[in-house]
């Protein structure tokens, strides 16, 4: 009988509450920095090409065999603007068939590709099977508008962990002992630079 | 139309045209106030659910109701080949025609009703009741399983629940001692029927519920258990008769009679008089209008909270809770009325009285529903154990 009332009361008590609903085509979830959509590449603004080189790697590492990658001698290399030797030349991937396992941005010894962690790379829907298959140009394209989001670690733990120890946020193959000095960015500093400087010309 | 207004508020006119103007005001008023209530109904629960109910048609998803109603119109109208034809189509029609008779008789203001019957309130118990049979019809009609299974659910709930809501209703009429609506108003100029009466009160607001299949006495219709009951096999238009308008005119209806008969209609708080003069209509209009709301809210917060009995404990419920203390209220009714001359002492009476029993009512429910300890279950468990 008392529960008959408190039930009332409960249902009331959240009647008054605000609704949780966020009203989701018009708005929308802020993404986790680490959310992973589906793998995209990056864009070298400094010597203004795309980081890949078309090694193969990350072709051969994906276990749902999406990828498809060419490669071509670097015009640039030849004019002694870029330390590539050769660049990508053709690069498919199907998000049809990709399952978002982060295991090409793992193998990449360049960091020249990255998960989309943008809400781009969750609305996807098309009305064609083969539009989801995407080309160098669309995969480059939300690199080269800089909307990847930047990764803050020392913010994200701040906020996740609370105080936990946590192993340390490191590239995959850096190793604890040696560390950064001399190495290549990590995707995140990168992104993060390119966040604050303009591409040099 | 002002015309066609000022006719219904008073000049004479033919009888029949009267009547005919009359239900077509009824007929208007009842789809917009069934689309409305639709929308409240999402609203109010979605905000308890902590949703945002409808959002996306119209302005706060006010259109929403217009929609829906354009999509069930437009929809075929299925019919399975097994069905029984005469029974299959006239069912949703024998469902909603006596919830509309129902409306025919309530005075929504002084003395403005479609008809003001002397036993309005006798007509409107016998004229509800007919309902069950178009559910029973319809389940018989569909030839599905659940449909009849369904059928039969509704049989046993909506007969057993008209019973205590007859009682309360002779209850309240015994007290005003009249069956005319108007009457029963008049009568609680000063204090409405729910506080002389808030027992009958309370088994009035419980068996509607029931009545009307709302959780949590959605038994006939459990969309979990029997798929929808009745109306598993209706589509389109006649799904449309039969839900919306049956269920929410039936609230409406529910909710307007509850107002008049027990919270004092247009009468209760200030008198008939209203300081308007020619345009106390309006003012009458809204008191109603704000008591059946409350009423309506109530409903919805009822269903919104408690999930769906057994049926078992449905029929306990009526039959062995509501059916005694409504005899018992009815049988001290009597003997107050009988006995008690001034009328400060017999509303006293009354009040002490019904309060009591509902207390009474209060405590046989919570020893009925009383759960064993924890302690106990285990020793029974224990207990069995050992006979092994
Ligand atoms: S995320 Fe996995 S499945 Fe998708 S392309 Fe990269 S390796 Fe292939
Ligand atoms: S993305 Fe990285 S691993 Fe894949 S081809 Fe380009 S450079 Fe090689």
């Amino acid at each position: 009988m008392i529960g008959v009332l408190k039930s009332l009361t409960a249902t009331m008590g959240t009647f008054m509450r605000k609704p949780v609903t966020i009203q989701y085509p018009t708005e929308h979830r802020k993404v986790p920095e680490r959310e992973r959509a589906f793998p995209i590449l990056l864009w070298d603004f400094n010597i203004d090409e795309p980081f890949c080189t078309g090694c193969h790697a990350c072709e051969r590492a994906c276990p749902v065999e999406c990828m498809t990658v060419t490669m071509r001698d670097n015009p640039l290399f030849a004019e002694g603007k870029s330390k590539r030797r050769k660049i990508i030349d053709e690069f498919y991937i199907d998000y049809g068939r990709c399952m978002r396992c982060n295991i090409c941005v793992e193998v990449c010894n360049f960091d020249a590709i990255a998960m989309n962690n943008t809400w781009s790379g969750h609305e996807l829907s098309t009305v064609d099977r083969k539009e989801l298959i995407l080309d160098l140009d669309q995969l480059l394209d939300l690199s080269k508008r800089k909307d990847l989001q930047a990764w803050d670690p020392a913010a994200e733990t701040r906020a996740s962990t609370e105080g936990r120890p946590q192993p340390p946020i490191a590239q995959v193959g850096a190793t604890e002992d040696a560390p950064a000095a001399g190495e290549p960015l990590t995707v995140a500093e990168r992104s993060a630079e390119e966040q604050d400087s303009p591409p040099t010309p | 139309m002002a015309l066609v207004l000022w006719g219904l508020f008073g000049v004479d006119m033919n009888v029949w045209l009267d009547a005919f103007l009359r239900l077509q005001l009824i007929v208007i008023v009842m789809t917009v106030t069934v689309m409305a209530l639709i929308y409240v109904e999402r609203k109010f629960v979605g905000r308890i659910q902590m949703r945002l109910g409808p959002m996306r048609t119209g302005p706060y998803g006010t259109l929403q109701s217009v929609a829906d109603a354009v999509k069930l119109l437009t929809k075929e109208d299925l019919r399975p080949a097994t069905a029984d034809f005469w029974l299959f189509e006239l069912a949703p029609y024998v469902t909603f025609v006596p919830v509309f008779m129902t409306l025919l008789a309530l005075p929504f203001m002084e003395d403005w009703g479609v008809r003001d019957l002397q036993l309005g309130l006798f007509y409107i118990v016998a004229v509800s009741g007919v309902t069950v049979i178009g559910y029973i019809m319809a389940g018989w009609a569909s030839d599905n399983k659940y449909a009849l299974l369904g059928a039969v659910r509704s049989a046993a709930q909506l007969i057993s629940y008209e019973i205590p809501l007859i009682l309360a209703v002779l209850a309240v009429s015994m007290v005003a001692g009249s069956l005319n609506l108007n009457d029963i108003i008049l009568q609680q100029d000063t204090i409405p029927n729910a506080l002389l009466q808030p027992l009958p009160f309370l088994i009035l607001l419980t068996a509607t519920l029931a009545e009307l299949s709302r959780r949590p006495f959605d038994i006939p219709i459990g969309e979990s258990e029997v798929v929808g009951g009745p109306w598993v096999e209706y589509s389109g238009i006649r799904w449309s008769i039969i839900f919306a308008l049956t269920e929410y005119a039936g609230l409406w209806g529910m909710a307007v009679l509850g107002s008049l008969v027990f919270l004092g209609g247009w009468e209760f708080p200030f008198g008939t008089s209203g300081f308007w003069g020619d345009f106390d209509f309006l003012y009458q209009m809204a008191l109603v209008f704000a008591k059946s709301s409350f009423l309506i809210l109530t409903m919805m917060l009822i269903s919104a909270t408690f999930p769906r009995l057994r049926i078992d404990q449905l029929m306990a419920f009526c039959w062995k809770i509501l059916l005694p203390f409504g005899f018992l209220q009815i049988v001290i009714n009597g003997i107050v009325l009988m006995y008690l001359d001034s009328e400060v002492t017999r509303d006293i009476a009354l009040f002490a009285t019904s309060g009591a029993l509902l207390v009474a009512m209060a405590y046989v429910t919570y020893l009925a529903t009383r759960q064993p300890s924890r302690e106990a279950r285990v020793a029974a468990m224990v207990a069995a154990r050992s006979i092994q």
